[in-house]
């Protein structure tokens, strides 16, 4: 059925360049020192259980949440607590990291596995585990269980529509029973019947291999794969939640609001080993890629490893020098590294190591008024009013085009022929509505 | 590690260029132009050089004496050249050309700031400008170059060449000739031949009269998404639907909607002129009335109007009003549509503000 791929409207189509996509995962050493970043998700960040000089086992609780949306931390080796410091974050700020130093003696501590939970059972130990949305955004996801109103749907992104990354795309290749079990966990905590995992169609692997898992209705959930279009921004939350189930998420809404849930499928992942194998969520999977990167594929890796030293793993033969440009995450959405100072998260999909030729912008020129930002945009919105208005700080004319409701996806400034840096401007358009206060 | 680079995301482009996209459109001008030559010989490709020479120099003098970076590159001012070449009768003086892209790029592009900020196409408007400077010249058509017996082959280098063409060689257009039907109330598709006005076989602009090399042109440009295919479709639609309308009383209502379909620069107007991108509307509501109202204004003009012609008046006039199309608000994905009711109810409330205040009061005695 290649006609029934379910797809949302406008988007576009960068070259997908998933070279890694038939690298299998392959579980990176332990570094000297591991970061771990005290605040890897949207909300408060983790405060630190552990002091200078405590030793730590695999699995321990060392740093609580801090509030109702956040998620706690745990140490991924056993090893000795060196110091808590602030360093710079992969996004760009800095927060506190303790840094452990592991010792090798292997010691461990797990939780119990779960026999036959109860829904509440499920969501005590997403919340247990510090598990967060794996896609992106690190929303703590035991927040994200406890809807408003009973959900109809439970939908597991499983889209990877940005280029060059496949570290979902393996995962559910390799470990899809346990996507599949963790997409049913989620379905029935959050009290939805039936689990939907959105796959794209440049991966059929994936997907087949998904299909395949998707038998039987334990707990009460029925688990289906879906086959979605390959387009971008095709895993958008609401892009997302459109292709599936042709709902549409109003403007400042959740999906909540109509009766679905989002989860990434690595977050799903997460679950699985969480209820069914107690451990918590210390390591994730991560795709080095770019073609400065000697040794690029898809790796476990251990969170708090700093980049330099997934670098230095992985740099093979290629030397430093040709580095223009690192990317954190995608080159549609990601965030350009000043260096390799900051650690992997558990939202740290990617690292991309671009030369010059990748790496290269052209000069902006002149708006030629072609439209192609305005017919692209997946939220309907007007980049060109937009950037027009930002310029001139016209805060009124800014909340009229709508300006909150860009998710700064970067399909205009993608297509823009005068390579016009359009979501750029709408960052500034959001600064100044919040300057001013009145950003909603 | 030397510094890196350090930039707003996305970090990739598409590999689409102004120069590419204008590239583009003079590759989608190119069967108009080799009709033109096939048809009217080698005098109006060298009317087309003059005309590219002028604008891009028109361009670069501009750019010189105001001090600003040089754009001749994006090749846009060659596409004005190009298009309103083709926009000229075939025999027109060769002056009238140079002095036509002087204005089209000094006047109207670059004076009001240069590609996508000029509120008129460039190209329609110097015509229009050169129509009112040299009436006579601009209404003067010929018959293609005869082919009928061999010899004639050296009119493709003669044809047009003398200025004072004698009277004899100078043709009616078949818009003049629906225009005369429109008024004696006879056949207007009399003595014209559909296979011919589909290739170009009678008078008319040079470029614009072989409706088979525009079409080529169209759909190269809808091919490669340079232009957005709503428009030009809208266009010939809305042209077909009001010449319906307009001429439903007159016995010959299926021979005007053909031949106005395929004379008169229609398809040319709706290819490369109404999806200029600087004076088209782009969101979605404004892109249908733009459309419906192109077609609405060229009928309107040609069968009401003193000219035979109305595509360039009729773009002309949507041109100016595509700013305000544009305002029509485009509201972002997600929000709930409004079913009629809804609507009706707000459409009450705004207009009859009296009982809906009533309304309320109501409510909160209540």
């Amino acid at each position: 059925m290649r006609f029934a791929f379910r797809t949302f409207g406008r988007g576009t189509h960068p070259p997908a360049n998933k070279f890694t996509a038939d690298s299998p995962l392959v579980r990176l050493d332990v570094p000297e020192k591991l970061y771990l970043p005290l605040s890897q998700h949207i909300g408060a960040p983790a405060v630190p259980v552990v002091s200078v000089g405590d030793s730590v086992a695999a699995g321990q609780l060392v740093g609580e949440s801090g509030g109702k949306v956040s998620a706690r931390v745990h140490s991924p080796v056993s090893g000795r607590v060196e110091g808590i410091v602030s360093r710079p974050t992969a996004s760009g700020g800095k927060c506190a990291h303790i840094v452990i130093v592991p010792d090798g003696e292997g010691r461990r501590v797990s939780m119990p596995v779960l026999g036959q939970p109860s829904p509440e059972e499920v969501k005590e130990r997403v919340r247990e585990a510090g598990i967060v949305g794996m896609g992106g955004a690190g929303f703590p996801t035991h927040v994200k269980l406890s809807p408003a109103k009973k959900p109809e749907f439970f939908l597991v992104n499983g889209a990877e529509c940005e280029p060059y990354i496949t570290c979902d795309c393996r995962l559910m290749t390799e470990r899809a029973k346990e996507v599949v079990r963790g997409a049913r966990l989620l379905a029935y905590a959050a009290g939805a019947d039936k689990a939907l995992i959105g796959v794209e169609s440049n991966k059929k692997e994936a997907y087949a291999a998904i299909l395949a898992e998707c038998v039987g209705d334990d707990l009460g959930v029925s688990v289906q794969a879906a086959l979605l279009r390959t387009k971008y921004p095709q895993g958008a939350e609401k892009q997302l939640v459109f292709a599936l189930t042709g709902r549409r998420v109003p403007p400042g809404g959740l999906p909540a609001d109509v009766g679905c849930v989002v989860d990434n499928v690595h977050t799903a992942y997460a679950v699985c080993r969480a209820a069914d194998f107690g451990e918590p969520l210390t390591e994730r999977a991560l795709t080095v890629g770019g073609r400065e990167a000697g040794r690029p594929g898809n790796y476990f890796v251990a969170i708090g490893t700093p980049f330099s030293f997934v670098r230095e793993m992985t740099r093979g033969e290629k030397s430093d020098d040709d580095l223009v440009k690192i990317i954190n995450g995608g080159p549609m959405m990601g965030i350009a590294q000043s260096g390799l100072d900051a650690s992997v998260g558990k939202t740290t999909s990617s690292l991309l190591f671009f030369g010059e030729k990748e790496a290269a912008l052209q000069e902006p020129t002149q708006c030629i008024n072609c439209g192609r930002c305005i017919r692209c945009c997946p939220m309907k919105l007007s980049p060109r009013d937009i950037e027009r208005a930002a310029l001139e700080k016209d805060t009124e004319r800014l909340e009229e085009l709508y300006v909150q409701s860009c998710m700064e996806c970067g399909v205009c400034s993608y297509v823009c022929p005068a390579k016009r840096p359009l979501v750029h401007a709408i960052r500034l358009a959001k600064k100044t509505l919040r300057e001013r206060g009145g950003g909603k | 590690m030397k510094n890196l680079r350090v930039s707003s995301s996305p970090h990739i482009t598409s590999p689409a260029t102004t120069r590419r996209i204008m590239l583009d459109v003079i590759i989608a001008l190119m069967p108009a132009v080799i009709a033109m030559v096939l048809l009217y010989g080698f005098y109006p490709l060298v009317l087309t050089v003059l005309s590219v020479s002028m604008a891009v120099f028109s361009e670069w003098v501009f750019n010189v004496v105001t001090k600003r970076p040089q754009t001749v590159r994006d090749l846009s001012s060659v596409v004005t050249g190009i298009m309103l070449a083709l926009n000229l009768p075939p025999v027109v003086p060769f002056y009238v050309p140079m002095v036509g892209a002087a204005f089209a790029i000094l006047i109207v592009k670059m004076l009001f700031g240069g590609i996508g900020k000029n509120f008129a196409n460039p190209a329609i408007t110097a015509r229009i400008f050169l129509m009112l400077a040299w009436t006579g010249v601009m209404t003067r058509f010929v018959l293609p170059v005869d082919l009928s017996d061999g010899a004639n082959l050296f009119a493709y280098f003669s044809h047009g060449v003398d200025i004072s063409l004698p009277d004899a060689i100078t043709t009616a257009t078949p818009m003049q000739h629906i225009k005369d039907a429109i008024s004696s109330g006879g056949d207007p598709a009399e003595g014209l031949s559909a296979l011919d006005m589909f290739l170009g076989r009678i008078g008319g602009s040079a470029g614009e009269v072989s409706t088979l090399a525009v079409l080529i042109g169209g759909v190269y440009l809808a091919v490669r998404r340079v232009i957005d295919v709503k428009i030009p479709v809208l266009y010939i639609a809305s042209t077909a639907l009001f010449t319906a309308i307009f001429f439903a009383d007159s016995p010959y209502v299926g021979e005007y909607v053909w031949t106005y379909l395929l004379g008169g620069g229609l398809m040319f107007g709706a290819v490369f002129m109404a999806t200029d991108y600087a004076t088209s509307p782009k969101t979605p509501v404004a892109v249908v009335i733009y459309g419906l109202g192109l077609g609405f204004l060229t009928v309107v003009i040609r069968k009401f109007g003193t000219m035979n012609e109305g595509v360039s008046f009729a773009i002309l006039l949507m041109n100016i009003v595509t700013p305000l199309l544009e305002k029509i608000k485009r509201k972002p994905f997600g929000t709930p549509v409004k079913g009629a009711r809804e609507i009706f109810a707000e459409i009450g409330a705004k207009f009859g503000k009296k009982s809906s205040r009533d309304e309320e009061g109501g409510e909160c005695v209540g």
